[in-house]
């Protein structure tokens, strides 16, 4: 096997009495896209800095591109691409003075770089906004030329801090989409996100709870793993009160809301769709509409921050 | 690519955006080259330390020859104009309201005492209330009836003991030749310290440090990028106002201008460093702008020996001016334009300005380093 592109191991960050990032460990392969999910504050930001070498780990060790962060940070930020939580362009400056002055931070100069940022803003789809004053321009074109300006040293890692907050679903489905080419093209991606629709198209993914790195695997494992049984997508009037009756009964593992109705998780073997309407409907509920549904990240998600502290720590 | 090209690729990066940066704000261009001129302009031809045209009330009781003669003396200048000619009461009346600062009063009998050979006594009423202009007014009064006594002796003998008084290098005591020096020093101060203030506060708030700090972008090259730019601003900002001053004020560059443009250059450094300094501290443009202001503003004004001699200070502010480069800077340009002073004199400056420089530039690029975590 090829040497991991990130590897950590017992990475820990404390921040005074705050343990921010606690006993991380994991690796990821060359071409591998890495979800890393998470509360606000469940230390996703403080991982990624010191991934990046922007922040130095209190304890641990972590090689990235091949370089250890601590003793080579320099040579680590070389190799990798960054986008932060905001977008940190400079809106008063035109989108190709923007892509000019990053290619220029990465020691990029001459007629091969001016033929890359070429290609940057051909891949980015911004070809006709090289003129254009970035404040000027919609969210979903800024991010595309942040991540235009990360990617034009053509790093072997790329880390993504919510790289698609605030951005339109159109937009976002379009970043993915090159997300997954670059990957493609042998570039690892490290990539924290707070939509969890979003992680599906992720490899495997990392779940942060309180600073610990409670669950990794493929999303198919996890679900497999934190929601066992049959998940029904229930629809109809009156289903609070009813499915709080329902919860008690033997085989219903958990009752969720979600959307306008709710995720129900039963054991296979005691439940399906037409007995859980039948139940439902006898507890009050009217109208109701069952249907198998697939576990989401969000079912593995809740899952996994509703159980005890305890069980984490171990 | 070798590393010192890269190093020179990145400083031209930082440096070329930060002149676009520039460009597009007219905010900016404004501070750094309209603000000095407007502002010379202002005090240069509105905060004037020589007092003319003083208005003077005349209390002639005696209406003679000898008397007219002396108020003759006394206006025929431009320092005195008469108010009015009227009587005491009047006088005071006008002294209270503003309306004039001062009264001469001569004597009925003046001439009569004069012929006789005896002293000839004039009274002189100032407004107090300005000790400056009071002391201006007496020393005027003194001078002028000075020389109304001596041209009254002349016609006997020559006085017995005279001093001559040359003033050098601002004869004519122009406040404009004291205050040009003075002014560039504090609009270059201010201008310099507020502008790398903001921009280096403004990259913290934008969150753009944090994404520079990621590329393999070094501190050095950071702080080269953010100096340059200003610092040719501000020589080109030195340049017009040492222009205007010598166009407009008259003020002349007796000294050489290679190093006039010297000394500059160490000052602004100073100053650019003393704004990096405060932005990387305070990470803020708000804090950043309060805090660069008052601390160019205030020891520029007050502890340079702009508009108050170090000399009459306090010993404790006198310790304190001596860290104040503006100072040095002060004595420097004062030395150059109207002394025409060399190295040989001026060198204990440049030293001072080199030292604060040197130091500034450290601490900001240490603090800067601790703040990386």
């Amino acid at each position: 096997m090829r040497e991991p592109s990130i590897e950590a191991v017992h990475l820990s960050r404390r921040f005074g009495s705050f343990q921010a990032v606690n006993d991380v460990s994991f690796s990821v392969a060359r071409g591998e896209i890495f979800g890393y999910l998470g509360a606000n504050g469940a230390g996703k930001s403080s991982t990624i800095r010191m991934l990046c070498g922007l922040l130095a780990p209190t304890d641990g060790e972590a090689r990235v591109a091949g370089f250890d962060v601590k003793a080579e940070p320099e040579s680590v930020k070389a190799s990798i691409g960054y986008m932060s939580q905001k977008f940190s362009l400079y809106l008063d400056l035109p989108v190709r003075a923007n892509i000019e002055f990053f290619g220029g931070a990465y020691g990029l100069s001459g007629p091969s770089f001016a033929a890359r940022a070429d290609e940057v803003l051909r891949l980015c789809d911004l070809e006709h906004e090289g003129d254009a004053i970035t404040g000027s321009l919609p969210g979903g074109i800024r991010q595309r030329l942040a991540l235009g300006c990360a990617i034009l040293h053509q790093p072997a890692v790329l880390f993504l801090d919510e790289p698609t907050a605030g951005v339109d679903p159109v937009s976002r489905r379009h970043f993915w989409r090159f997300i997954r080419s670059l990957a493609r093209e042998d570039s690892t991606i490290f990539v924290t996100t707070h939509y969890l629709d979003e992680a599906e198209y992720c490899g495997r993914i990392g779940l942060m709870v309180d600073g610990r790195l409670v669950a990794l695997d493929t999303p198919a494992a996890l679900k497999r793993r934190y929601v066992p049984g049959r998940v029904l997508a229930v629809r109809g009037h009156n289903l609070a009160s009813a499915a709080t009756s329902l919860r008690r009964r033997p085989g219903i593992i958990a009752v969720e809301p979600f959307g306008a109705g709710l995720h129900l998780q039963v054991a296979a073997d005691d439940w399906n769709a037409d007995s859980v309407a039948h139940a439902l409907t006898s507890a009050g509920a009217q109208a109701v509409q069952v249907e198998a549904g697939e576990p989401t990240l969000e079912d593995v998600f809740l899952a996994v921050v509703a159980r005890p502290r305890e069980a984490h720590a171990q | 690519m070798t590393g010192p090209a890269r190093f020179l690729v990145r400083v031209a990066a930082m440096a070329s955006k930060e002149v676009t940066h520039i460009r597009r704000d007219p905010r900016t261009l404004y501070m750094a080259l309209a603000m000095p001129v407007v502002m010379l302009l202002i005090f240069g031809f509105g905060v004037s330390f020589d007092m003319d045209r003083i208005p003077l009330v005349v209390l002639d009781g005696d209406r003679s020859v000898a008397s007219r003669s002396l108020v003759r003396a006394v206006s025929a200048g431009h320092e005195f104009a008469i108010a009015a000619d009227s009587d005491e009461a009047t006088a005071l009346c006008m002294i209270r309201r503003g309306q004039a600062l001062a009264a001469l009063a001569i004597p009925t009998g003046y001439e009569r005492h004069l012929s006789a050979g005896r002293d000839g006594e004039v009274q002189l009423i100032v407004d107090g209330a300005d000790g400056v202009v009071a002391n201006q007014i007496l020393a005027k009064i003194d001078g002028l009836v000075r020389a109304e006594s001596l041209r009254r002796i002349d016609l006997g003998a020559e006085p017995p003991l005279q001093v001559k008084v040359f003033t050098l290098f601002n004869p004519e005591a122009r406040s404009a030749l004291f205050m040009v020096p003075g002014l560039a020093v504090y609009l270059l101060a201010i201008a310099a310290v507020l502008l790398t203030a903001l921009t280096v506060s403004g990259e913290w708030e934008r969150g753009s440090m944090e994404q520079l700090f990621a590329s393999p972008v070094g501190r050095l090259e950071i702080v080269l990028g953010k100096l340059l730019p200003y610092l040719g601003l501000g020589m080109l900002q030195l340049l017009l106002v040492v222009a205007v001053g010598a166009v407009i004020f008259d003020v002349p560059i007796r000294g050489s201008a290679p190093l006039l443009f010297f000394v500059g250059f160490l000052f602004l450094v100073g100053m650019l460093g003393q704004g990096l300094f405060i932005s990387v501290v305070a990470r803020s443009q708000l804090v950043a702008t309060q805090a660069g202001a008052l601390s160019s503003l205030l020891p520029s004004l007050l502890l340079s020996g702009m508009l108050v001699p170090i000399e009459n200070m306090p010993r404790i502010l006198q310790a304190l001016s001596a860290v104040i480069p503006a100072r040095y800077f002060v004595h420097a340009l004062r030395g150059i334009m109207l002394k025409g002073s060399g190295l040989s004199i001026l060198w204990t400056d440049l030293v001072a300005l080199t030292v604060f420089a040197l130091i500034i530039l450290a601490l900001a690029t240490a603090r800067f380093r601790r703040r990386l975590a």
